[in-house]
Order: structure tokens, then sequence, then C-alpha cells
């Protein structure tokens, strides 16, 4: 027993001294106070909330009690401009995304290359898609392509980044043994990190095209045309049995996109890695 | 899986290059010092291991070969070329003549064995042709005889990802073989290899000295295997040159010399 307690406090006497977080606890204070500030400051009317649930029963009724079924074509074609505005939004954005982010890439560029384009997709991070389209439509007007410009502009912020990361994740074996042959940038990127990165950026891809599909919608608000256009101008005139047929099915195409999308990244990510395990051939 | 008994026969030994290092000093950026101050000589058509700890500078020393690792200072010469004061184009073309393979066979696991060895041909083609994968006609052929010198034609086709070690070892061997090199260049070719494996692969290492007539460096950290497959040996300790000599007469006690330790039983392969 008196050897227990004499390890034990020879323990206590061991034990380093307790680290005083001052940083971390000043840094919670910090963040209190300012969401303390911002719900003071933006005088939230909280008696409206009260009223909500009646407001949203009726004007739920107004769209879904009887939705004006003859805009379903309309509606089907406009979600379609969306969709192609999603798509070639993507493709282009991919593509110069996967162009500009391998470069961007830690020990495939120079740090001089690195930089700036690093720069540039937190540039474009920080814009939304829709400052993108109202910039953009100066120059190619009110079009779906305006659209497409603004998503495959906007994207290359976030998939610049994601195909950098995905590049610097890649082992650097095979990168080294392509320039131990005597291999150029291009050809390490292309036969040494291309064939690992292949896949996690196929995926990406897609999870592109899916955030495109939302983001058309709201790109059609500000009158690029597409299924938020309709729903803008219907919502205007306050035309809420076809604003429901237009939620319906805007809600439907993105949820289908969704599940399709997903199925097949998850068969690409799975495929990528039963390749690596099996060594049985 | 057998060794030994594929005939090589096909590409021609393209001579080979002498190594010569002078007074090589390799410090890294985060001030690790690699080498310091390494002077050795290595005549063309030796069989050479180095051999030390890790830790002990033998994957700095075989880099600063063919430049992945810049010598801080110091003169690298391999053949008619000083590889510490080239860059760019000349230096990828340096390396072409230099063929090197990995402990970690360095293969892209996701593409077609094929297209791993073509890899090899990079220094002697354009590069719009080997992005998009397509070989002349002489370089399939080059391709398709170094695979074969090593047995593993057949596989041409297969995925790298889906080869066990020593196939993956061989394929790399064959990638190193179509650059038609002067220079083979091993960094511990065989430590993630069970011990059969382990020796097969060092006879495919020791037929390219052999029959190519190509210099090999090659970084071992086991004792019997230097002293079984190699001519000459260097020992390096704490990046400096502590052996160099004979292999086969090498004794323990300057395998100790080497290691700074006494000798362990995990220093030998066995068998």
């Amino acid at each position: 027993m008196t050897t227990a307690t004499l390890s034990l406090s020879a323990t206590r006497a061991a034990a380093p001294v307790k680290p005083r977080r001052l940083g971390v606890r000043a840094a919670k204070l910090t963040v209190g106070l300012v969401v303390l500030a911002a719900v003071l400051h933006l005088d939230i009317g909280w008696s409206d909330l009260a009223e909500l649930p009646a407001d949203l029963r009726h004007y739920l009724d107004l769209m879904f009690a009887h939705p004006d079924w003859s805009r379903l074509p309309a509606a089907f074609y406009q979600t379609w401009v969306s969709v192609s505005m999603a798509w070639v939004g993507a493709v282009l954005g991919v593509v110069a995304s996967t162009i500009l982010g391998i470069p961007a890439a830690q020990g495939v560029a120079p740090l001089w290359v690195r930089l700036p384009l690093r720069g540039l997709f937190a540039v474009l991070r920080a814009v939304p898609e829709v400052i993108i389209a109202i910039i953009l439509l100066t120059v190619t007007g009110l079009t779906p392509f305006t659209g497409a410009l603004a998503l495959a502009v906007g994207g290359i912020g976030t998939h610049g980044k994601w195909t950098y990361e995905t590049i610097e994740a890649v082992p650097a074996g095979t990168a080294e043994a392509v320039r131990a042959a005597g291999g150029n940038v291009l050809e390490v990127a292309r036969w040494g990190l291309w064939p690992a990165a292949a896949p996690e950026l196929m995926s990406l891809a897609l999870y592109r095209f899916e955030i495109n599909v939302r983001t058309s919608a709201i790109l059609g608000l500000i009158g690029v045309g597409g299924v938020g256009d309709m729903l803008t101008g219907y919502t205007q005139y306050r035309q809420w049995d076809s604003v429901g047929v237009l939620i319906i099915v805007v809600i439907a195409v993105t949820m289908t996109i969704d599940a399709i999308s997903g199925a097949i990244r998850r068969r690409i990510m799975r495929g990528a890695r039963a390749r690596d395990l099996d060594r049985t051939v | 899986m057998g060794s030994g008994d594929h005939a090589p026969e096909g590409i021609p030994a393209s001579g080979a290059w002498p190594i010569h290092l002078e007074d090589v000093i390799v410090r890294y950026p985060n001030g690790v010092v690699g080498l310091r101050g390494v002077s050795l000589s290595i005549a063309a058509g030796e069989m050479v291991s180095v051999v030390g700890l890790s830790g002990s500078g033998k994957s700095t020393m075989i880099r600063t070969i063919n430049g992945l690792v810049p010598a801080t200072s110091g003169t690298v010469r391999v053949g008619p070329y000083t590889v510490n004061e080239l860059g760019g184009r000349r230096l990828r073309q340096v390396r072409g003549g230099i063929g090197m393979i990995f402990q970690g066979f360095n293969l892209a696991d996701r593409a077609s064995i094929y297209h791993n060895v073509l890899v090899g041909r990079f220094s002697h083609t354009p590069t719009w042709k080997t992005l998009l994968g397509v070989a002349s006609h002489t370089d399939r052929e080059i391709v398709m005889r170094a695979l074969d010198s090593v047995g593993m034609l057949e596989k041409v086709w297969g995925r790298a990802g889906a080869l066990s070690g020593g196939q993956k070892q061989r394929v790399a061997i064959a990638r190193a073989l179509s650059q038609e090199p002067e220079v083979m260049l091993a960094d511990e070719p065989v430590a993630s290899l069970d011990p059969p494996t382990a020796h097969s692969v060092m006879s495919d290492l020791k037929r390219v000295n052999t029959e190519r007539g190509l210099t090999v460096l090659v970084n071992l950290h086991l004792m019997d295997l230097a002293r079984q497959y190699t001519t000459r040996m260097i020992g390096l300790r704490a990046g400096e040159v502590v052996y160099d000599g004979p292999a086969s007469s090498a004794t323990d006690a300057d395998f100790e010399a080497i290691y700074g330790r006494p000798i362990q039983s995990r220093d030998t392969l066995g068998q």
C-alpha cells in the first residue's frame, strides 16, 4: 500500500505544469461578443416569428394545393436550360482548373507560378457566381451562356484548389521516377501524378456539376435564363400555382441528378480502391 | 518468377559511363547535411554497392548522380557530363542516360505496364507524343524487348497496380532499361521484397552489369547481398565515406565500422 501511495505522489510531482490557454480563452470570448453584438444589432423581430407558421401554411396552400400543371412542359424546358448551363459551366471550369490547378501544386511548378495561381483561386472563391455573372453580362448579355461562363469562372476557384490539393496528396515516388528518366514538368504531371489523381479529380468534377445544378437555378434570378428566371417572373406576378409546379420540378430534377451523380462518384472511388487492392493477377 | 534464365537479347549495350564525385557536399534547405565532402571514382562497367544505415546519406549520394538532389558544392561528373552544372533540358538529357530503380518501385499503379515502361523513352521523344501516350514503332519495340528481358512481356497490357512486389520491381527495371542507359542506379531495390524475390531481383541487376556492361551503383543495407552481388563496396556513415574496397573480402569488422555498432541479425537477408 505504501509503495502505491509513493508511486502516486511521484507521478503527481513529475506531471508537467498545465498550460494556460490564454489565447484560446480570449478567442472564445471574442466570438461570443461578436455573436451577441450581431444579434443586438440585427434588431430581430421576434414577434414576426409567431405569424410565420400561419403565413407559411397560407403560401404552401397557394403553391401546392392546386398546382397549375399546364406549366409543366415549360418548367421542364427551363430546367433543361439550367442543367445545360450547369453542365457547360462544369466542363469549362473543370478543364480550366485542371490546367491551372496542376502547376499550382507543390513540387510541380516553381513558386513564382504557384503563388499567383493560388492567389487567383482564392480571389475567385471569394466572389459569388451571381456577382461574376453580373460582371460578365456586360460583355455577353443576358443569355444562358453568361450563366455557364459565370459557373465556369466561379468553379475555377474551388475546383482549382481541390485539384492542387489532390495532386499534392499523390505519393511523390512515381513523379520522382519520371523525373529520373528525364521527363519534363508536363510529362511528370501526365504520367507521374495524373494516373493516381484522376479518379479523385473525376469524382470532384461530378460534384462540381451537382453544385452547378443548384447554383444555375439561383443565377436565373438575375435574368440569364433557365428555371430561376421563370421562377422570378411568376413570383413577381404572384402566380403561386405556377411557382408550385416550378419548385416541384426543380427539387425533383436536382435530387435525381444528385442521386445519379453520387452513385457514379461512389463507383469511381470504389473502382480506384479495388484496383489498388487487387494483387492476385 | 524465374530469374537468370531469360536471355536478355535485344537492347544492345550502348557503352557505360564512369562516375566521379569530388568533394561533394549536400545541405538540404532545412539545414540537414546529407553528404559531407564525398570524393570517389567509379570506373565504367563497375558493379558497386553503397552500404550504410538509413540516414547515412546513401540515398542522397545516388540522387546527386542524376541531379534529383542538387550538390551544394563539389563536382559530380557522369560520363562526359558535369551534372552539377546542368539544368533544364541538358540535365533531362543526361538523366535519359541514367536509369534508376527505387525501393518503392514508383510505378504509376493505375496506368498499364506498357505506359509505365514507355516512361523510359521520354528523354528521346517529343513531349506531345509522350503526353498522349503514343510511341513510334522503334520505341514500342524497345519497350517490348525490355519487358521480355525481365520476363514480364506477357503482362504488358495489364495494370501495374495488379502486380506483386517482385513483378513491380522487374517492370521498374524494364522502365530503366528502355532508356538504353549508360549507368544504372538502384536505391534499396530489394528492401521491400521477400528474400527469394530479393535474390532474383539482385540477379537481374547483376545481369544488367555483366551482360550489358552498364555501370551499376546499388544502395543496400544488407551485408550479405553486398558481398554476393557486387565487386566493390563503398561504406557511408553520417554522410562520409568510411570504407571503399572489394565487397567479397569485406570483414564483419568492416561492416561494424560502417554501421557504427555491432552486427545484428537484421543486417543480413539470409538464404
